[in-house]
């Protein structure tokens, strides 16, 4: 029964080298059995410098004037209500240093 | 103007566009082991040669708003604590805070 399951090994080798052929050919695959050192992988890679250039959706180097009016619209706002609060920042030769060297 | 770290992000992903196909080509070439060795070698040089701010490793994901480098949501490409602000105010369509 040996030489039958050599034949049967044999016969087996060569159906899965066939569907192998077959498979690459019909998914354009690139068949490589050795293993060796091959361009191949990085070229069927998609390019995507595209994608990554888009990373920031607006214009980066201009800002938009809309949004720089609210900010400092929200900045004056919320200087306005420390000041109510007394907590602003003091005048110039009234902060805590300036009255420590004064005394 | 807008975050400085921001902008030299912006330089270094259009460069990386500009390049991104020759790098390849080049890469692909130095890999190949058909061609004879010295041209393999003259395209490692030439990789070699290419300005460095254009390779895909130096580019970072940052929050477009703030510039923070770390803890980027990749899909809302802001950080997690402007993720976090915005989430809570609303105006991130299907966004919703549980607790569980």
């Amino acid at each position: 029964m040996s030489g039958g399951g050599g034949l049967r090994s044999l016969i087996s080798a060569a159906v899965t080298t066939g569907v192998a052929e077959a498979k690459g050919r019909i998914f354009g695959h690139i068949l490589n059995p050795t293993g060796q050192r091959s361009p191949h992988k990085l070229l069927r890679q998609k390019l995507f410098g595209e994608k990554v250039a888009q990373w920031y959706p607006y214009d980066i180097k201009k800002d938009d004037p809309l949004v720089m009016a609210r900010q400092e619209q929200d900045r004056l706002s919320k200087l306005e209500m420390l000041k109510r609060r007394g907590k602003g920042p003091p005048k110039k030769g009234q902060g805590r240093r300036a009255v420590k060297r004064s005394k | 103007m807008s975050e400085k770290r921001n902008i030299r992000d912006h330089k270094r992903r259009l460069l990386a566009a500009k390049y991104e196909l020759r790098r390849k080509l080049y890469k692909a070439l130095c890999k190949d082991p058909d061609l004879p060795s010295d041209m393999r070698d003259k395209h490692r040089y030439k990789l070699s040669k290419l300005p460095r701010n254009s390779s895909f490793a130096r580019v970072r994901n940052r929050c477009i708003s703030t510039g923070r480098p770390r803890s980027v949501y990749e899909f809302f490409r802001i950080s997690r604590i402007v993720f976090r602000g915005l989430a809570s105010r609303g105006p991130l369509m299907g966004i919703k805070k549980s607790s569980w």
